[in-house]
């Protein structure tokens, strides 16, 4: 009985990870329940929104067991949804001992992010890239670079402080126009407009909404719908923020 | 393909590129995701040509792009989110996005109403795009499984 407590508990983690690495609720809710399948429960009804995680399980002796969770920040980690991934088709070939999978799960969770300059580079170069490639010259890159800096360390200030993630947007996209206007008036920049498109689409959450979408085909039709409706929530975000530093000085360069 | 567009398609990959890092993806399917980028611009471009319709254009794009994803999801046996959503990211509206937001500031509702329904549009044939190459591989998949399940049961 408590083992399969355990059990359980540690399947919710392995849902849990790849939940807040961004992978959609439709490949959570099927990870767990093949896991627990191959664990021996006769049954598992898994219910999974964005927000939160419901596991009842019924082992083959009878006993039934409801864990939850609640799921607060998500983010996007591919590496760790294909580590899981692939842990998950090994666990359902051949299910591991509790303590190894305990191991694994630890592993996938402290995993190499990669070298620390790994984030800084790309934001440098998703915001360079997409103000040329909105029409800007190279000069709009190289701005839209510095701009995207002032970016990356809001965000970081932002996550330290735990910042609500939609004031956090508001800001970001605040102080980056403000940065927009300073290369424009020091004369480095040119297009004001596309320094801010491609450091806009740093902060545009293309994959909420993607990931939604998909959510919506496959009948997860609240997650979608939470998603979507997060997604919508951080574009208008951006759209307050750019509009508050516009509106004052938008007329001077 | 006139300069302009070469330039577009190198950026378009330039940024997949980006956006990989950023997600955090591996090794190799680095280059697949900036190959994809660059595809993605590229069928933009082709649909745009064909058709001279910017809607139309985004969601044979869209389509094109979700199809090849789907595939080498399968060839390099990755989850399919991982490929499809860095491709794809040349196809965000940024741009329109903030021209509405522009337009509103400085009270121009004419150009609001054009650039805000532009995004609701671009975004939707994105989406649409999407949903078919989702539901069809879904169908698909349903399909092969119960012919699978039918061949088990003639041999025995």
């Amino acid at each position: 009985m408590q083992q399969q407590e355990q059990i359980l508990c540690a399947i919710l983690d392995a849902g849990e990870l790849l939940l807040t690495a961004g992978a959609e609720v439709a490949r959570v809710e099927d990870t767990i329940r093949r896991m627990a399948a191959a664990y021996g429960f006769g049954r598992a009804d898994v219910l999974t929104i964005t927000a939160s995680m419901i596991v009842t399980a019924q082992s083959n002796d009878g006993a039934v067991l409801t864990q939850t969770r609640r799921i607060l920040r998500r983010e996007t980690n591919m590496r760790q949804i294909e580590a899981v991934n692939a842990l998950s088709r090994e666990v359902c070939a051949h299910p591991m001992p509790l303590e190894q999978f305990h191991a694994r799960l630890d592993a996938v969770r402290h995993m190499d992010d990669g070298p620390r300059w790994r984030q800084p580079i790309a934001y440098l170069i998703i915001a360079g890239a997409f103000a040329v490639f909105f029409g800007g010259t190279w000069r709009d890159g190289i701005a839209a670079m510095l701009c995207s800096i002032v970016l990356y360390f809001i965000g970081q200030m932002g996550a330290r402080i735990d910042l609500q993630p939609l004031v956090l947007t508001t800001f970001s996209a605040a102080a980056m126009c403000l940065a927009a206007i300073v290369t424009v008036w020091i004369g480095l920049g040119q297009g004001l407009d596309y320094i801010i498109i491609g450091n806009i689409m740093l902060l545009i959450p293309g994959i909420a909404f993607v990931t939604s979408l998909r959510d919506m085909i496959v009948g997860d039709t609240i997650s979608g719908l939470l998603g979507a409706f997060e997604a919508l929530l951080r574009a208008l975000a951006i759209a307050a923020g750019c509009a508050l530093v516009l509106m004052q000085l938008g007329g001077t360069v | 393909m006139t300069e302009e567009m070469i330039l577009q398609v190198a950026v378009a990959a330039v940024g997949a590129f980006g956006f990989g890092l950023l997600f955090r993806v591996s090794g190799g399917r680095l280059l697949t995701i900036t190959l994809g980028g660059a595809a993605n611009w590229i069928f933009y471009l082709l649909a745009m040509q064909a058709y001279a319709d910017r809607v139309l254009a985004f969601f044979l794009s869209a389509l094109a792009t979700a199809v090849l994803a789907e595939i080498l999801a399968r060839l390099l046996k990755t989850p399919v989110i991982t490929l499809l959503v860095p491709m794809l990211v040349p196809l965000v509206p940024g741009g329109d996005l903030y021209y509405t937001t522009f337009s509103l500031v400085r009270g121009d509702m004419e150009a609001f109403g054009q650039y805000g329904s532009m995004v609701i549009r671009e975004a939707g044939a994105m989406s649409f795009g999407i949903i078919l190459v989702a539901c069809g591989v879904q169908t698909a998949m349903k399909i092969w499984m119960l012919r699978k399940e039918h061949g088990e049961k003639d041999t025995k």
